[in-house]
């Protein structure tokens, strides 16, 4: 490609931006040996250009993983296109210290790179081009906004007065369970425990619900549907781990309040494929957990037939 | 400011903008293919002007939750500018990892992975392509990705460009013996689409 | 006399680049078919003794022409000219008789190119 802008006489220029441009600029051969290293390679890394060129760019920085970047390089040597990474796939191909070693929040340099093709004078590619970006602030813009959304997330799907998550969020996990379930083979149950008819005050019963949050997976979601009951949604459980997980949570509340042992009824439901949508998963474990009273250990799975 | 004139597309400019992207896709498709070792079913390329609620609709089908599923990636080149959009409908993964030999195990990282080589090569050589013929040299920015993380509206909105309708090239591909389904979306901005009609215009006279 | 050209595409555009690449001094009548099904009945109609054809075009692609010059015996050379140039589709039309293939798009060079190594040009 010929372009009007330069001039043979205007190298020395070229030059001088290519050793003052504030981005990485790297020439590498087909055996991915350096042939170019730009200034910000030379402040960044510590190595000058005379140590790096000729050097093969895998000896010379051997954490770089050689399969992965190969991968993203290969198609540019073979099909003449353009390739790139972000840093959300791996944060540097680098490990360059952050430009702002005191007042940075990073420890090291995130980066995007472009590997483009060069075309030599017989039209082959010979040559790539990796351009190095220095992405640290969007990086960390952008993971600190992430962390704000998690948590903001979380502070609107927790109810304050138990601790535990809010109906609204609940009911949305688990029409979203409901239709995983649908896609996968995993099974996944509903737990509902009842103890309406227990007279339990405020108090022992927030101490209850810290107990519950306690006990549960990371993946478990515990809400209280109506006063006196709490449901428990268990991905990734079968009935049989969750009769395991029920009869272990009455004791545990059970010996905070004692009646809560022998009189909380459980209804358990896994979530069936005919199920078409979360409410009649929510009937499946009501009906299970009424008929619990009329059991031997208050506690009855729900049965496709039942 | 004036307000740019409504986007128009005749009959004729529709052919053109449909051959230009065959041949581009073309060579789009080959590459996949020589990567992937698998045919790339061609279908005609739709060329239509579309509102912004029918591209909401497309990017709002591609985002099932958890799965990353979309990369967007801008172009600019001669005062046009756009953005390709690859949105992953209703593909494997998993056929997608063997095909690029990926080892292991397939995880949220290796998803972006393979993600971001397929779309890098489709949307690299399809934008090259269409600039070719075209005699422009397009730029791409850094691609990115939209995931479990990004809103719709967010995407959409954010973007103070009060534009209603615009030009959009659709490219489905699908591949032969194995479950990948992909959309190629080309978006153009308004004022882009009368560059772009006015050199197609030279092209067809 | 003149040699009768088809050339088969889908798109008016593709069609009009193509007429403008038949190199110039060359003795020809040029014929134009929008679809596989107007090739082919261009082609029995003698009006497609070289013909340059698309792939992908509704009603009869061109895998689909190929296959009927071929079930027929119809007179017809056929160069393809085709946005798909994935091997297998190369393998695929030089399999069913086409006599060249050609990446789109098209230029009076490469078509010259073609034309002159396959003997076909023959200068007025």
């Amino acid at each position: 490609m010929t372009n009007p802008n330069i001039d043979l006489g205007d190298i020395h220029w070229l030059m001088d931006i290519l050793q003052n441009i504030d981005v990485g600029l790297v020439v590498l051969d087909k055996e991915y040996n350096i042939q170019l290293w730009n200034g910000f390679m030379d402040s960044h890394s510590g190595i000058s250009p005379q140590n790096a060129k000729g050097e093969n760019l895998f000896t010379l920085f051997p954490d770089i993983p050689e399969a992965w970047f190969r991968k993203k390089a290969e198609p540019v040597f073979q099909l003449k296109t353009r390739t790139f990474t972000i840093w959300e796939q791996r944060p540097y191909l680098f490990h360059f210290k952050n430009y702002r070693p005191i007042t940075g929040r990073a420890t090291f340099m995130y980066q995007n790179t472009a590997i483009i093709p060069l075309e030599s004078i017989d039209r082959q590619i010979h040559h790539i081009c990796v351009i190095i970006y220095d992405v640290t602030d969007a990086a960390l813009g952008k993971e600190e906004a992430h962390k704000l959304g998690v948590e903001i997330n979380k502070l609107t799907r927790v109810d304050p007065e138990t601790g535990l998550m809010t109906t609204d969020a609940w009911h949305e996990e688990i029409s979203r369970e409901l239709a995983r379930v649908h896609r996968s083979e995993m099974p996944s149950c509903i737990a509902l425990l009842d103890h309406s008819q227990l007279a339990i005050d405020a108090d022992a019963l927030k101490k209850a619900y810290a107990l519950l949050a306690r006990s549960l997976r990371q993946t478990d979601l515990a809400c209280v549907p109506q006063s006196g009951q709490v449901a428990v949604l268990l991905p990734a459980s079968d009935e049989g781990d969750v009769r395991f997980f029920a009869e272990r949570i009455r004791k545990t509340i059970g010996r905070q309040i004692p009646e809560f042992r022998n009189h909380t009824r459980i209804g358990i439901a896994r979530a069936l494929d005919t199920f078409n949508n979360a409410n009649e998963w929510l009937q499946a474990v009501d009906a299970a957990c009424t008929a619990a009273a009329n059991t031997d250990d208050h506690l009855q799975i729900h049965t496709p037939d039942s | 400011m004036t307000t740019p004139p409504i986007v128009t597309l005749s009959d004729d400019q529709r052919d053109c903008y449909q051959e230009l992207t065959n041949v581009a896709m073309g060579q789009a498709a080959d590459r996949l293919a020589r990567l992937l070792d698998s045919y790339v079913v061609l279908p005609i390329p739709k060329v239509n002007l579309i509102e912004i609620s029918d591209l909401r609709m497309a990017i709002e089908g591609a985002q099932e939750e958890d799965a990353v599923s979309a990369v967007c990636q801008g172009f600019i080149g001669s005062g046009i500018a756009g953005e390709a959009l690859m949105l992953f409908n209703d593909t494997s993964f998993t056929d997608l990892a063997r095909l690029t030999n990926y080892p292991g195990e397939l995880t949220h990282q290796a998803q972006l992975e393979i993600l971001m080589d397929v779309s890098s090569l489709l949307i690299g050589a399809c934008i090259q392509g269409i600039g070719e013929q075209l005699e422009i040299h397009f730029n791409q920015g850094h691609p990115v990705v939209l995931g479990q993380h990004c809103n719709v509206n967010d995407i959409l909105n954010v973007s103070n460009q009060k534009w209603r309708r615009t030009l959009a090239i659709e490219i489905h591909y699908t591949m032969e013996a194995v479950n990948v389904d992909c959309d190629l979306l080309l978006l153009f901005t308004e004022d882009s689409v009368l560059r772009l009609n006015h050199v197609i215009d030279f092209l067809l006279d | 006399m003149a040699t009768n050209i088809l050339i088969c595409d889908d798109s008016s555009f593709a069609r009009k680049q193509m007429a403008r690449a038949i190199p110039t001094g060359w003795d020809v009548e040029v014929h134009f078919a929008t679809d596989g099904v107007e090739g082919v009945q261009a082609i029995r109609e003698g009006r497609g003794e070289v013909v340059f054809l698309d792939l992908t075009m509704p009603n009869m692609d061109g895998y689909g022409v190929l296959e009927t010059i071929r079930k027929e015996d119809l007179p017809a050379m056929v160069i393809v000219v085709s946005g798909d140039i994935q091997p297998d589709a190369q393998e695929r039309v030089m399999g069913l008789g086409a006599m060249a293939f050609v990446k789109k798009p098209i230029d009076a060079a490469k078509a010259e190119a073609v034309l002159t190594e396959y003997g076909i040009m023959t200068r007025a």
